[in-house]
């Protein structure tokens, strides 16, 4: 009877519910979030908002937030020397904390980068070099967010981390918290990714206010064709001159890079089919669960996170701003021929942003086709924000 | 733990200030840079390949007639019979033909065309 009455005990005191009132405080702050991961699983699968990302998200966050079940665990301090076990071995670590290790070692943004490269097209943007300039003045949001932040109260990391979710990047954001701010990953990451998929509701506001109805309507001509040698001698001069230029940025733009050249250059196509499909799928699961499982009730659920939240709109905003604004100066310089509207997919988010330009456009001239002229900007965007991480990073990185 | 920020380092708002102007003038200096770059060497290009292809045009037109390629021969017993425009002008035809063959991958001598007729707009 007494050994029945020991297992049972022993059971409870094991138990999730035990451990949700561990130490005489409630952790309600983990079941908050264990419901904010039903509502975005809810969100992702019942209304399909980015699903590949958000299905793995919202199952880290629950996974982290299981009571007692410790796979965010770090015995060892791998990342966290906060909660060091004495004897404890680098596998007595939780499972999503070992592989998160991929995430603070940038392993999983540079890979995803590696994905993104050998599914970029830059032609758009080798067609009409210009794009470039408008994927520039699209970062404006990460530097006046930066200004803000420092304003609000963030030390200079915390606020360069922050500021870099106006790159509209995923992986960049990643990266670049991964490395000056750690403990801020997670809201961060959740952010940079929310509004990624908000961006055909917060731009078109931004655009309609800042442009006219004439230079919605304008109609861009054809683009020239780009030859096959101008698109493998791309990746390697940008990388060359970037990486000579701030060394910082090396790791994401290399990999962009090679993975553009697997897919331009046309004799490792085996190769490129890896990285874009079985690859990226893979980094993605990794990348998405623990992301996800930094989001640990009794740290997320600040007041911090909120802020962070807030800059991180301001940011994606003004980084629409800049763009659209570089959109209109060139639209008076070329004498009315840029339809400034392409300036707003400036922001990096691949191929959302260039989507709605076109749309946008279409809404005021059916006979507008927007989209090749706005990839240019686009993926003009990558490459900036990965600049502006590399120039965050030179700044503050040491 | 998350967010135990090192407050103590605070950053003036004037040299926060600096620094992101700093930051911006960058990322647009070196993506012109680029863009400049990109003009150069294409430039560079496009002038190899019209040289390229100007000597192309050369060496062909030195070549023989007969050496032109012939294309495939149409099968034995067709012919090329007779195709009927209706509204349609002889330029569009053929550019219809020639997306047609192009699309479907089989060449135009093996294609047959009865009619090709304008549709009046229904709306």
């Amino acid at each position: 009877m007494e050994m029945i009455k020991d297992v049972l005990i022993g059971l409870w005191e094991s138990s999730g519910f035990y451990a949700l009132f561990a130490d005489g405080t409630f952790l309600w702050q983990n079941l908050v979030m264990i419901l904010v991961s039903f509502v975005l699983l809810y969100f992702a699968i019942a209304k399909k908002c980015e699903p590949l990302l958000l299905v793995p998200i919202a199952f880290g966050i629950l996974l982290a937030n299981l009571p007692g079940a410790g796979l965010m665990d770090d015995p060892t301090g791998i990342m966290d020397t906060s909660n060091l076990v004495e004897g404890a071995h680098w596998y007595d670590s939780g499972v999503l904390r070992l592989i998160y290790a991929g995430v603070k070692s940038s392993i999983f943004p540079c890979l995803i980068f590696l994905g993104i490269g050998c599914m970029t097209d830059f032609g758009p943007l080798l067609s009409n070099p210009v794009s470039l300039l408008l994927g520039a003045a699209a970062q404006l949001g990460i530097y006046v967010a930066f200004v803000v932040a420092i304003l609000v109260g963030f030390d200079p990391k915390e606020a360069a981390s922050i500021a870099i979710i106006g790159g509209a990047d995923g992986p960049t954001a990643i990266f670049l918290a991964g490395k000056l701010a750690g403990h801020l990953l997670g809201p961060i990451a959740v952010a940079a990714y929310s509004y990624m998929a908000l961006i055909p509701f917060i731009q078109p506001p931004i655009m309609k206010l800042l442009t006219t109805e004439k230079e919605r309507k304008v109609e861009m001509k054809q683009l020239r064709k780009v030859s096959k040698v101008e698109k493998i001698i791309f990746p390697v001069v940008v990388l060359v001159i970037c990486a000579f230029i701030l060394p910082d940025v090396a790791p994401l733009l290399g990999f962009l890079m090679l993975g553009n050249l697997f897919k331009e250059c046309g004799v490792v196509d085996r190769l490129s089919d890896t990285a874009q499909n079985a690859l990226m799928n893979i980094v993605t699961i990794m990348l998405g669960l623990t992301v996800g499982a930094t989001t640990n009730g009794q740290t997320f659920l600040e007041v911090k996170t909120l802020l962070i939240v807030a800059l991180g709109l301001f940011a994606f905003a003004f980084s629409t701003v800049g763009g659209l604004l570089l959109g209109k100066l060139l639209y008076l310089i070329t004498g009315g021929k840029v339809n400034p509207l392409i300036g707003a997919a400036g922001v990096s988010a691949v191929p959302m942003a260039a989507r709605v330009a076109q749309n946008e456009g279409r809404k005021y001239n059916p006979a507008n086709f927007l989209l090749m002229h706005a990839m240019g900007p686009n993926v003009a965007g990558v490459i900036g924000s990965a600049v502006a991480a590399g120039f965050l990073l030179a700044m503050f990185g040491n | 733990m998350l967010f135990t920020s090192d407050y103590s380092i605070k950053m003036p708002i004037g040299e926060a200030l600096l620094r992101s102007a700093l930051g911006i003038t960058t990322v647009i200096s070196i993506l012109a840079v680029i863009a400049l770059l990109i003009l150069l060497v294409s430039k560079i290009i496009r002038g190899i390949e019209a040289k390229a292809a100007g000597q192309k045009a050369a060496k062909a037109e030195a070549a023989p007639a007969a050496a032109a390629p012939a294309g495939i021969p149409m099968p034995a017993g067709m012919n090329q019979g007779e195709l009927e425009l209706v509204n349609t002008d002889e330029k569009t035809a053929a550019v219809i033909m020639a997306i047609v063959s192009d699309k479907s991958g089989i060449p135009l001598n093996r294609l047959s065309f009865r009619s090709i007729k304008l549709m009046e707009d229904k709306k």
